[in-house]
């Protein structure tokens, strides 16, 4: 029974993340993630508010939606 | 024991697939189970994935996984990212599923339910899911390369502009076409126009939020606007329901057009931030609930059919739209069976993102199976009312008649029966004041999804609030389409303007954002104006214009994909690719042939314009309306003018692509694949990308 709650809570748990990468509410995260593992200098990294508006503007600079 | 049980499953899957689908095909004269269309597209779907899927990725396209993707090798967090392959499928599929494969198939309908039932299965199956397949995987190999560019690089530099001007014409019809759609779901209806204004500025609430408040929070902000949204649905019947302001937003077809234009400017002139976005992130979720729920609700309340398998107009005459079965049908239904502009997804984002090559087989030809699923929904949805009340929406005032009278006439005249008092006793249960001459297929999908919806929760009692829901959730991500493709287009006209004079082309120039704006917005928002006017109904001319420029940019990137399967030697397998590009070559050119030449005015532009000139001549137009007929002949020649271009930048494509096919196959010409070079994987067989990483 334990063991199906864990493997239960370890699924939702999954899904969560899922959906939060897909809607992009971990895309800043991320972005701080892979400036840590790439040794990226402090000062260069971006603000939250600051990748947020940036990341919208490129995404939205090319064909990004279909008919 | 596993082998043989697994392909004990395989063949029932398929047996009950050929079932299905032959109870579809053969019933006649008796309405059927809704639930025999799900089960014939799920198995097709299911055969073909685990069949013909494997084998283009295994033979076609020969996948590797030792092969380090683009996402791996310039990973930066923001553009390049690994990324879980379900989360990327999400991705992915919210971003080709636009209102493409719930119209199609609505105006489609007129023919019957099998022709675009059929052509949706098939047509995903061999070509459309193919596309999207083989054109990632072409964008893998390139570092994410746009089709544009590959199309330069590896068919000619002829063939990059062209596939660059195919883009920007494509996107003016697609969007006037859309826009098209919303002015007629919304004319003269107070609940819909308020419920859809509102969403302007909740979603101006929500960039706020997402930029000032918790910067990149967007599930929660989401949730947000979804309960305002949802609100603004239940409050539009208050709306139409007190005199004062019910007159204030009973708009004519005019008045909308030039709403939406406006909005589109400003959409496109205003930082992305502040409406666009926020926008799309509530398009984003009420799209997946709204499918998810309608998927839900054919299970549940299992309709019938009532649309006869094949109707009297696949001659050609129908009322919705003219034009023969062949090729139109193939036409109409473009998204959902295959589309051009998904190769623009295909060679944009995702490629970007993509864990391992192997991930291609699921996105790519995944989402667009799931696509095909939407849009055989959307055909069970519009077949489910009774035909009378089907062609009664569809069916413009010119054809059918302005009441409820004269089109329940006509109507019952074409076979199928409709008494007038049924379209009034309808338009009165959804909440508007009539349903009548609203072309394009959006009342119509509406109708039928809130009758489903209704037969599961509420009854007739919430059938206004249901059909006002779908109402809102189509012209809602209708309009994302519109403000991102206005958005799109104008980088593209800032582009083009920049050769000419560089300070153009600066994005960030206040000016040149105005100008090109307002140039991109001028192109399209002038083909919905003719649309709004020509009394045949609009979508009689712009939908088959649209269907002819979408499928012409699918044969444009079929073309790049058999180039590049020659030039890695795969000329065996090149049918895989070479035959739906044939195909899709035949019906647009003998589409554009016949929406040109065709004698019937109903049916070719030049003879429509012919024909409105002739009355002109002899002095049968009253003066009063002497300069809109004049303005309507230009629209018609205009529209001639349009397919012609489309189809020459089309066929000149082809002909380059054809010299340097026989150079390569002469072995004239030595192949030279513009590939990244290969670099292995340092990633583990485990490694599942960063929504998961940390597991």
């Amino acid at each position: 029974m334990r063991a199906h709650l864990h493997a239960g809570k370890r699924m939702l748990r999954k899904v969560w993340r899922g959906l939060r990468e897909w809607c992009g509410d971990a895309a800043y995260e991320r972005y701080l993630r892979s400036r840590t593992q790439r040794n990226a200098l402090p000062q260069c990294t971006l603000s939250a508010e600051e990748f947020y508006v940036e990341q919208l503007n490129r995404r939205y600079s090319h064909p990004n939606r279909c008919c | 024991m596993n082998k043989f049980l697994t392909k004990l499953i395989w063949i029932v899957v398929a047996s009950l697939g050929a079932g299905a689908l032959a109870k579809i095909a053969l019933q006649r004269g008796e309405s059927l189970n809704a639930i025999w269309f799900v089960l014939a597209a799920a198995c097709c779907y299911l055969v073909a994935y685990r069949l013909y899927s494997a084998f283009v990725a295994a033979k076609v396209l020969a996948l590797d996984d030792t092969r380090a993707t683009p996402a791996e090798r310039h990973d930066d967090g923001r553009d390049f990212v690994p990324t879980n392959k379900w989360v990327l499928f999400g991705h992915h599929f919210a971003a080709i599923a636009g209102p493409g494969p719930l119209v199609g198939p609505t105006l489609a309908a007129q023919f019957g339910y099998l022709p675009g039932t059929l052509w949706l299965i098939a047509g995903a199956v061999l070509a459309g899911c193919v596309q999207d397949f083989v054109i990632l995987f072409c964008s893998i190999r390139r570092d994410g390369k746009s089709l544009g560019e590959m199309a330069r690089e590896e068919v000619s530099k002829r063939g990059g502009f062209i596939a660059q001007l195919a883009v920007l014409a494509i996107l003016v019809i697609l969007l006037a076409v859309v826009a098209l759609v919303v002015v007629n779901a919304l004319k003269s209806s107070p609940w819909a126009t308020f419920t859809l204004a509102m969403t302007i500025p909740i979603a101006m609430l929500l960039g706020v939020y997402l930029r000032y408040l918790r910067p990149g929070r967007v599930l929660e902000a989401s949730l947000i606007g979804v309960a305002l949204v949802l609100f603004a649905v239940v409050a539009g019947q208050w709306v139409a329901d007190s005199p004062s302001w019910s007159h204030a937003f009973t708009l004519s077809g005019l008045a909308i057009t030039a709403a939406i234009i406006l909005y589109a400017f400003a959409a496109s002139a205003l930082p992305v931030w502040l409406l666009l976005a926020p926008r799309d992130y509530l398009s984003a979720f009420i799209k997946a609930g709204a499918i998810f729920s309608l998927a839900a609700g054919i299970l549940l309340v299992r309709p019938s059919v009532h649309m006869p398998a094949l109707t009297r107009f696949i001659d050609g005459s129908g009322p919705v739209f003219a034009g023969k079965i062949f090729p139109f049908c193939f036409i109409t239904i473009a998204c959902g069976a295959i589309s051009g502009f998904h190769s623009l997804i295909s060679s944009g984002t995702t490629p970007k993102m993509i864990l391992r090559e192997t991930h291609a087989r699921f996105i790519g030809y995944g989402a667009m199976l799931l696509e095909s699923f939407v849009g055989v929904m959307a055909m069970v949805a519009a077949c489910a009312m009774q035909p009378g009340v089907y062609f009664a929406i569809n069916s413009p005032a010119g054809i059918v008649g302005a009441t409820p009278e004269a089109a329940a006439a006509t109507i019952s005249n074409w076979g199928f029966p409709l008494a007038g008092q049924t379209m009034t006793d309808l338009a009165h249960k959804v909440g508007e004041l009539t349903l009548l001459n609203r072309a394009g297929g959006a009342p119509s999908l509406a109708v039928g999804m809130a009758q489903i919806f209704s037969s599961t929760i509420g009854g007739d009692r919430l059938l206004s609030i249901w059909y006002h829901f779908a109402i809102m959730f189509e012209a809602l991500f209708i309009l994302t389409v519109l403000d991102a493709g206005t958005r799109v287009g104008r980088f593209m006209v800032q582009e083009l303007g920049g050769r000419v004079w560089k300070p153009f082309a600066r994005t960030s120039w206040t000016p040149g954002i105005l100008l090109s704006s307002a140039i991109i917005v001028a192109l399209w928002g002038y083909f919905l104006y003719q649309g709004v006017v020509d009394p045949l109904g609009g979508i009689n001319s712009l939908w088959p214009l649209f269907g002819i420029a979408n499928q012409l940019l699918a044969a444009v990137a079929l073309v790049v994909a058999t180039t590049v399967l020659l030039k890695m030697g795969r000329t065996r397998w090149i049918g895989v690719t070479l035959v739906p590009m044939a195909w899709l070559v035949t019906i647009t050119m003998t589409a554009s042939y016949q929406k040109i030449f065709d004698p019937n005015p109903r049916m070719g532009f030049l003879a429509y314009a012919n024909a409105l000139a002739a009355q002109v001549a002899a002095g049968k137009i009253p003066a009063a309306k002497l300069a809109d007929t004049q303005r309507l002949i230009f629209n018609q020649r205009l529209d001639a003018v349009v397919t012609a271009v489309l189809a020459a930048m089309v066929l000149v494509l082809i002909v380059e692509a054809l010299v340097q096919w026989y150079a390569l196959l002469s072995r004239r010409r030595e192949p030279v694949l513009h590939e990244s070079p290969y670099v292995a994987t340092q990633w583990g067989p485990d490694f599942a990308g960063t929504a998961h990483g940390d597991d």
